[in-house]
């Protein structure tokens, strides 16, 4: 079992406090995800997204989590199960780098990752990651957006990408695409906005509406030499090896997101409850899931090409968390998913993470043993 | 009893959530649930009642209402099995969409629908909708039966969502109304709280 060092519990202790404040905005940000100005200049959200930018890119470095919040797969992890506790949806509705940032700092040059920063600096820039496409979901390998080459140099970026957080309101992100049939073609370009030729529109979601999750179309979007990444990169690092090592990250990040909804659901039962004897199971359950986690990310740190213990995280704490909101919603009897609005939004919430970065089949085949030599799932 | 079940999944499935639970609703006073809020037809809203809003219902033409102090109901295990048709319809049009959305699409150079796992998910699905259709029948007055039948049917729909992808999670797809066939069991369903 993973114990937490001493800066990791502080850090721990921190987003616990800090996930008040997230649960306070919690309903206006569902009811209204594209009115954040009330929001962004909170304490609480501009401590966030310093805490997601390197310490290089940083403008000023006092935020509340210190250097930790990204030091490390367990600390990402230790945070997002604090504060999705507070709300999910708030933390997806944050600008910052986010996901992005987790592609640029694995692929990215010195040079783009600079650009990157500076473009979100001014804590007014959402950023997105473009990666599912419709027909094709999160099989990336099938992807078919394309970086045709352009005669006056560089790449047209052509294609459609579906279901891209905040890209309707973003400034800059990742894009992947593909130059070629083979897997080794696939590649990520950084995108920044306005460009022409790029489309983007708002899809209307059940839950985690603050992600404000969007259609993307391209049509010769241009992209120059110095915006593909991974240039710097021998060859087979440069496009899906990358990626696969920010899935693995992210996916134990979707679960410890997930894993404080399900807390969320739990505590929320709790404070209704005092004393219930039903508690019970579902704490230890949880208890019990986050040790996993904990484990799984400190595998990640050590290991971080291992698809196998973020895909057994990430597939068991999603249904996990879903399995609580609905154990909450009996919990407090007929009725209480309208008498108690936060719990119902936590009901829609909980089914974002299935869908972000590997469903839960997918997990499955990378879970699954499978003769020496086969291949594994994205 | 056998009628009123299969004219409600009929009308669950051919005319809409709203539509089935007006069937269900039939002689009910819907100012009566088990609990503070009732859930009912747009169109059935009592005059000046207090109506809490909710996007999703909304779009399924379904409002919930907040129930001043009241005695529930009589009748409401029965009330229970006919919404439990209601959703047997809305889950059948649920597992439809899926079989249509999974039938044009390949993974691996194979359709997606023949995959394992997947047909695995279906045929439970298929399974647990004709076994639960057959408890409506034979133990539709049996109010643990109608409650545990709600519990299983949120599962299931919630397995056959998944296989939707990311359009499965849209408000616009076919897994809104079973989210909210999800609330109005919840505010009609009987059970002791926990």
């Amino acid at each position: 079992m993973t114990e937490l060092e001493p800066a990791l519990r502080e850090l721990r202790s921190t987003c616990r406090e800090v996930a008040v404040d997230l649960r306070s905005r919690a309903l206006a940000v569902d009811a209204r995800p594209l009115e954040m100005a009330a929001h962004l200049d909170s304490e609480t959200l501009t401590s966030l997204r310093t805490a997601s930018t390197p310490r290089r890119f940083r403008d000023c470095d006092d935020s509340l989590f210190g250097a930790s919040y990204t030091g490390s797969c367990l600390a990402r992890v230790v945070a997002n199960a604090e504060l999705a506790c507070g709300d999910a949806g708030i933390l997806s509705a944050n600008t910052g780098a986010s996901l992005a940032g987790l592609a640029v700092d694995a692929l990215g040059s010195d040079d783009q990752q600079e650009r990157f920063y500076r473009a979100i600096a001014d804590g007014r820039t959402w950023t997105f990651f473009a990666m599912t496409e419709e027909a094709r979901g999160s099989d990336a390998s099938a992807m078919q957006t394309r970086l045709d080459k352009d005669p006056g140099g560089g790449w047209r970026l052509n294609g459609a990408k579906r279901y891209v957080a905040n890209a309707v309101r973003g400034g800059i992100g990742v894009v992947f695409a593909r130059t070629g049939p083979s897997a080794l073609t696939i590649r990520a370009a950084l995108v920044q906005l306005p460009a022409a030729g790029f489309d983007a529109h708002l899809l209307d979601m059940i839950g985690l509406r603050g992600a404000c999750i969007s259609g993307l179309a391209f049509d010769g979007v241009r992209i120059l030499p110095d915006e593909l990444l991974g240039s710097h990169l021998p060859a087979s690092r440069r496009g899906m090896w990358g990626a696969g090592r920010v899935f693995n990250v992210m996916r134990a990040q979707i679960a410890a997101q997930a894993l404080g909804v399900g807390f969320a659901a739990w505590g929320y039962v709790r404070e209704q409850r005092p004393g219930w004897s039903g508690l019970d199971l579902m704490s230890a359950r949880l208890a019990a899931a986050r040790a996993l986690l904990y484990d799984v990310a400190a595998t990640i740190d050590g290991s971080p090409g291992d698809r196998r213990s973020p895909s057994i995280a990430k597939l068991h704490v999603t249904d996990l968390a879903v399995q609580a909101t609905r154990w909450a919603e009996y919990a407090l009897g007929p009725g209480s998913l309208a008498e108690h609005p936060l719990l119902e939004k936590w009901c829609r919430d909980v089914f974002a993470f299935e869908f972000m970065d590997g469903t839960s089949n997918i997990l499955r085949l990378n879970i699954a043993p499978v003769p020496a030599r086969q291949g594994l799932a994205s | 009893m056998l009628d009123a079940i299969a004219e409600c999944e009929k009308a669950g499935y051919a005319d809409g959530l709203a539509a089935g639970l007006a069937q269900a609703l039939t002689g009910v006073d819907v100012l009566c649930p088990p609990g503070p809020v009732a859930a009912v037809p747009a169109a059935a809203v009592p005059a000046g009642a207090a109506v809490i809003g909710h996007r999703l219902a909304d779009l399924e033409g379904i409002s919930l209402v907040r129930c001043a102090d009241h005695e529930p109901a009589r009748g409401l295990t029965a009330l229970g099995a006919r919404l439990g048709a209601v959703r047997l319809g809305i889950t059948g049009l649920l597992i439809e969409r899926a079989v249509e959305h999974l039938s044009g699409r390949t993974a691996g150079g194979e359709a997606t629908i023949r995959k394992q796992l997947v047909a695995g998910t279906l045929a439970d699905a298929l399974t647990a909708t004709e076994s639960l259709r057959q408890r409506l029948l034979v133990a539709g007055h049996v109010a643990v039966a109608v409650t545990d039948l709600h519990d299983r049917l949120n599962a299931i729909d919630w397995e056959v969502a998944k296989l939707l992808g990311a359009s499965g999670y849209l408000a616009c797809g076919p897994a809104r109304g079973a989210y909210v066939a999800r609330l109005i069991a919840n505010c009609w369903i009987a059970r002791e709280a926990g």
